[in-house]
């Protein structure tokens, strides 16, 4: 079921050149979590900000739960939309203790507040006295009891914004799997915003990347990471390899040797390049599969990245374990395990 | 190789200090003194009276102050509207105006003759005798004081909720609350430290107050220092009195610094505080508009045209030389004595950033206490130890019949000193803390010593918050009103003394233009805080 569905949003703030966002549209299902990627500008904290209500949108629909909640700049206030939203700095209120910040929003039976904080203390793992303040507590806290206030209203969709940026690194990791699972465990539908394409990856049922206020692309994780829909996109998930290739019957022919088809292609193209990522690399002794010479070895621990230069100065940047055999100026041998062949249309 | 805090810096401070701390220490020695003849009259039935009347003006002002700060504060703060910018600091006006121009000009427009009576008058045949409302009573003072204290409050009020993270507030709305629930929950509880001391900036000002009190006839403590003073001619019941106002100005230092004690916490986001100013259009814009007008109206335009008026008819009687004289000679003591305080702040600040230790610390924030203490106490604080002075050196130079120093000009800035150090002290504190201390070791490794540093690097630096300081205590000086009665030279007049003294002569018309001035000079430094606070919005 449809829990959250936008329909060609615009917005532009005044004094603003180009729109914050433009002609958005997409759905969220009934208990996904969706991750909004961008840089910075992109447009993704307005869109976040569009749907919790704080701002309001000067054209489309957005529909929650079956029920327009806003049409144009007609729109239902913050206040009576039933959203959650776990802010970037968690905005506790500094003066209420923990408790009284969960039980803030709270639409229970008075009676029933305090059992029901209490509740979902426990939900979030926050071991702690509820009677603290928040200054008291560490960030890592700090963010379990903002969620605990966010999901205590019941609301039909929990917005998280860059739920992880004020997280030590070290304990990020754990922090966003234990995220996801709370999240999943209330079966709760949710959007949240990131600039890390880490976060979004790990912690997302499906990824839409904004750029420039646009959809770029809207999809599962693997998809948009193996199969982005263009450089943006691409990019925006880390070294995304290309070579320029000549279809043939044998084969492609390349700067780093002859590449097998995987399937036969219905058609050759004289022109056409190949992408892929890194990692779907593999290495090889044999002298019949692709071959370079290496350039640089960046050295990261579990792995190395290989920077690879073919005839014709293409490079290419491949990862692999580390061996003491790959040493810049040596030849270095490898095939491809997975690719895009993207035809070049010659003008 | 010497002790590492011995310097001269350290020296002049301890001195400066010594001094200034004079009054304020015979003040509280005289409280363990036996009291004098007439105390035992004033304990058994004066004193009550003083309490009564101080407690209940403090409380009437309090609660009036509140409402229309707070209130004000939050409607320019959060809603946009049309004139929001400048009702923004026509709010602060009230402030140039001290409370017994104040009073004097409700007088008039109450008055039988005033404009407004006359116009009811004519208008509905309306007669309440020779006032259309009497000022002359508890009210009358509750209402002047507040309408001249409220920016105290505004100006906290405001600066907290400019500075409040909008971010608390959304959270607030996206967990179902309304504007009204949020602002009571979260943005009022979240400035009540700001609030709280924008009241007790405004207590202060009621306690130091004698020219309101005395004109409107409420017998605050004040009110009865100087009769025991003046009328009484009893020092001692005179001395009692200012020790227990101190421990009362004391008390509330103390309830306003633990209110804020036990919450410590930062309601400053620094990130994502994006204000965010919601439209009110309508009749909820109607009803802002005519509030805030209504405040501004009552609070500075109506007061401010009766005195226009009065000095335009009385223009011929009082504009003379003496008045340019009048003029002048206020203007020199005030600019003297503004140059003066500034330069001992500075001393303090100086001594404090090339010798932080504890001590310095302490001296200096001691030193800024004077101007919690009222006029008037200080006044008697500095007089007492000037006579004795005097005497003593009548007696060494074996001269006869005149004191040297008491009633003197060097004696009422010595105390203007005491009292006003604070104010010229804050600015060029926040101005040290802008610059940094780096700035002032790096001089110093390069070989300046202390003196060069402060010269050729931290005096320019900090020119801004010397001029700002400068300005701010010189308005100050000019209203201030019961220190200079008390210690003025015989016959010695300034604005304020010249405005107080015609007004309570009942020439009320007369004291309009020199109490013009002063609200026309006291209105500069209200442009520049305004200023200030707009840059905390960028």
């Amino acid at each position: 079921m449809e829990m959250l569905h936008l329909q060609g949003i615009s917005k532009k703030y005044t004094g603003g050149k180009i729109p914050a966002v433009y002609d958005i549209t997409f759905s969220v299902e009934e208990g996904e979590i969706l991750a909004l990627v961008g840089e910075s500008g992109s447009g993704k904290t307005t869109l976040l900000r569009l749907i919790s209500g704080l701002e309001h949108p000067d054209e489309g629909i957005i529909i929650l739960n079956g029920n327009i909640i806003a049409k144009g700049s007609h729109s239902l206030p913050a206040y009576h939309r039933e959203i959650g939203m776990v802010f970037q700095e968690y905005a506790l209120f500094p003066h209420f203790t923990i408790l009284q910040n969960v039980m803030y929003g709270m639409k229970y039976p008075k009676n029933d507040h305090r059992k029901k904080a209490e509740e979902i203390l426990n939900q979030v793992n926050l071991i702690e006295d509820p009677g603290k303040y928040p200054h008291q507590l560490s960030g890592g806290q700090q963010q379990r009891v903002a969620l605990a206030r966010a999901l205590a209203t019941d609301p039909k969709v929990l917005l998280l914004d860059e739920p992880f940026s004020n997280l030590d690194p070290s304990l990020k990791q754990r922090i966003r799997d234990e995220m996801y699972q709370i999240i999943k465990r209330a079966g709760i539908t949710a959007v949240f915003v990131t600039h890390d394409t880490g976060d979004a990856l790990t912690m997302s049922d499906r990824i839409a990347v904004l750029h420039n206020g646009i959809l770029q692309q809207i999809d599962l994780p693997h998809r948009v990471y193996n199969t982005p829909q263009n450089e943006f996109v691409a990019e925006m998930f880390g070294i995304y390899n290309k070579i320029q290739v000549q279809m043939t019957e044998a084969g492609m022919t390349s700067p780093f040797g002859l590449i097998p088809y995987q399937q036969t292609p219905k058609t050759y193209h004289s022109h056409a390049v190949i992408e892929f990522r890194p990692e779907h690399v593999r290495l090889e002794n044999s002298q019949k599969s692709l071959s370079g010479m290496v350039v640089h070895v960046g050295y990261f621990g579990d792995h190395c990245t290989v920077k690879i230069k073919g005839d014709q100065q293409q490079t290419i940047v491949i990862n692999c374990e580390p061996l003491i055999s790959i040493q810049p100026g040596k030849p270095i041998y490898f095939s491809l395990n997975t690719f895009q062949i993207k035809p070049i249309q010659k003008v | 190789m010497r002790l590492y805090w011995r310097n001269g810096w350290t020296l002049i401070a301890f001195l400066m200090f010594a001094a200034f701390s004079i009054p304020l220490f015979t003040i509280i020695g005289k409280l363990f003194s036996p009291p004098g003849d007439s105390w035992l009259h004033l304990k058994n039935h004066l004193i009550w009276i003083y309490f009564k009347e101080t407690g209940i003006l403090l409380f009437g002002v309090i609660i009036m102050i509140g409402i229309i700060g707070v209130s004000c504060a939050w409607l320019v703060s959060r809603y946009e509207f049309t004139g929001r910018k400048y009702f923004e600091w026509m709010l602060i006006l009230p402030l140039s105006f001290p409370g017994y121009i104040m009073a004097y000009a409700y007088t008039g427009i109450f008055e039988y003759t005033g404009p407004l009576y006359s116009f009811i008058r004519n208008s509905t045949g309306y007669e309440s005798g020779s006032y259309l409302i009497d000022l002359m009573n508890m009210q009358g003072a509750v209402f002047i004081f507040s309408i001249s204290l409220y920016p105290y409050v505004y100006l906290m009020a405001r600066t907290s909720f400019l500075k409040q993270s909008m971010v608390f507030q959304e959270a607030s709305f996206l967990l179902g609350k309304s504007q009204w629930q949020t602002f009571k929950k979260i943005a009022l509880p979240l400035s009540r430290p700001a609030i709280v001391g924008g009241l007790a900036l405004a207590c202060m000002e009621v306690l130091n107050d004698y020219g309101t009190v005395k004109y409107l006839g409420i017998q605050t403590f004040t009110a009865g220092i100087f009769r025991a003073w003046f009328s009484m001619g009893d020092s001692t019941s005179a001395i009692y009195l200012s020790a227990i106002l101190v421990l009362i100005v004391f008390l509330i230092l103390f309830l306003e610094n633990s209110q804020r004690g036990h919450q410590k916490f930062s309601s400053v986001i620094t990130s994502s505080n994006n204000l965010m100013m919601r439209k009110i259009t309508g009749w909820k814009k109607a009803v802002t508009f005519a509030f805030l007008f209504f405040v501004v109206l009552i609070a500075f335009v109506l007061p401010f045209l009766q005195l226009c008026y009065w000095s335009w008819q009385n223009l011929n009687k009082v504009m003379d030389m003496s008045f340019i004289h009048l003029l002048f000679r206020s203007f020199l003591l005030a600019s003297v004595s503004s140059i003066l305080i500034i330069a001992v702040a500075l001393t303090f600040l100086y001594t404090l950033r090339i010798t932080p230790i504890r001590w310095i610390k302490i001296l200096c924030k001691w030193s800024t206490l004077g101007y919690a203490i009222p006029g008037a106490v200080i006044a008697i604080g500095v007089m007492i130890p000037l006579i004795r002075l005097d005497k003593w050196l009548v007696q060494l130079m074996d001269m006869h019949g005149t004191l040297l120093i008491t009633g003197t000009i060097a004696g009422l800035i010595f105390a203007y000193i005491v009292r006003f150090l604070a104010v010229g002290y804050h600015p060029l504190e926040s101005g040290f803390e802008k610059v940094g201390i780096q700035i002032n070791e790096a001089s110093r490794m390069a070989g300046a010593n202390s003196w060069k540093t402060l010269i050729k690097i931290d005096l320019p630096l900090i020119k801004t918050s010397l001029l700002a300081g400068f300005i701010l205590v010189f308005v100050d000086l000019l209203k201030e009103l019961p220190l200079t009665l008390i210690l003025r030279p015989f016959n010695f007049h300034t604005l304020a003394t010249k405005a107080f003294d015609l007004a309570t002569n009942e020439m009320i018309a007369e004291a309009a233009l020199p109490s013009l001035v002063i609200i026309i000079v006291g209105v500069i430094p209200i442009i520049l805080l305004n200023k200030l606070i707009r840059t905390i919005q960028v």
